[in-house]
């Protein structure tokens, strides 16, 4: 088991970045540091896709024959989209963030809460 | 095998993710969330996806640093840097470890890094072809931008889709603009 493990070393840092991520998301009272969290978390997939790709004694896939050992492409096309579709994500979840400052003086979701029920 | 770089980057990304979800100040959790990314980014070229990389550093390292900064620059009064950690909450870190522990139990069913074709599935009939045909249908040479650019040429307009919708949406929320 243990070195079943140590041969997906990469796999066993998306489990613990998924678990960091969480914890972020579900613990933490700033909203600022719970898109962080999402954020990790996203991340801790990415790296579970581009390990995925991974072959031993290959090159990025650059090449104008096809002849050679190529990492797989593929999860690098998906990864690329995610990253950009995480930043307008986390845009949108800021712009979000801003406004429920406007809106209750704070951005700490216990203060937020106390705002709500006081009213 | 592991190679050292790569231990060290990965004991660095996940110290690194630690003290972000520690640190009490968001200024600071955001400055260590760029160290991560950076990381992140160094590791990809490591892991034989520059583009990917490029990427990371200059949307993940770059963009999403800066805005976080405005966020907080707009809704947190800032009184200078403080090392302080939150308390951990016990509950909540024994359900993320028992996540963990779930996430694990599937991880030895996974092909082992840098395993190739025939002892993992992700590499297949699919991959060769655009592998082997990518220069000749397209002439580009860098296989992720022939695919990215051309093969999937409607699912890239799609994520420019995305960006515009989540641009309209930023400006809808904060009352911009048109939306005055």
């Amino acid at each position: 088991m243990i070195e079943a493990l140590f041969a997906r070393y990469n796999y066993v840092v998306f489990a613990l970045l998924l678990g960091i991520g969480l914890y972020i998301v579900i613990d933490d009272e700033n909203l600022v540091k719970k898109v962080i969290g999402l954020n990790v978390f996203q991340t801790g997939i990415f790296l579970f896709f581009i390990t995925v790709a991974v072959q031993d004694g290959a090159e990025p896939a650059v090449t104008s024959t096809g002849e050679g050992t190529f990492v797989n492409p593929l999860p690098h096309v998906l990864i690329l989209t995610a990253i950009v579709v995480g930043v307008s994500l986390t845009a949108l979840a800021l712009a979000l963030v801003v406004r429920i400052h406007e809106e209750y003086g704070s951005i700490r979701e216990d203060v937020v809460v106390e705002v709500l029920e006081r009213d | 095998m592991i190679t050292p770089i790569e231990a060290g980057l990965l004991v660095f990304i996940v110290a690194t993710a630690v003290m972000t979800a520690l640190l009490r100040d968001v200024l600071a959790a955001i400055i260590v969330f760029g160290g991560y990314s950076l990381g992140m980014a160094i590791l990809w070229i490591v892991l034989q996806a520059p583009d990917v990389g490029l990427t990371e550093a200059a949307v993940g390292a770059g963009v999403m640093t800066v805005l976080f900064l405005a966020t907080i620059a707009r809704t947190t009064r800032l009184t200078g840097l403080e090392a302080t950690t939150v308390d951990v909450n016990l509950p909540a870190a024994a359900l993320c470890v028992v996540f963990v522990l779930a996430v694990l139990t599937t991880v030895p069913a996974l092909p082992a890094v840098g395993a190739g074709p025939g002892e993992n599935p992700a590499f297949g009939e699919i991959s060769e072809y655009y592998v082997e045909e990518a220069y000749d249908d397209t002439h580009v040479e860098n296989v992720v931008t022939a695919v990215l650019v051309a093969y999937r040429g409607f699912d890239t307009f799609g994520e420019a889709t995305v960006v515009f919708a989540a641009g309209v949406g930023v400006l809808a929320v904060l009352r911009r603009g048109v939306f005055e």
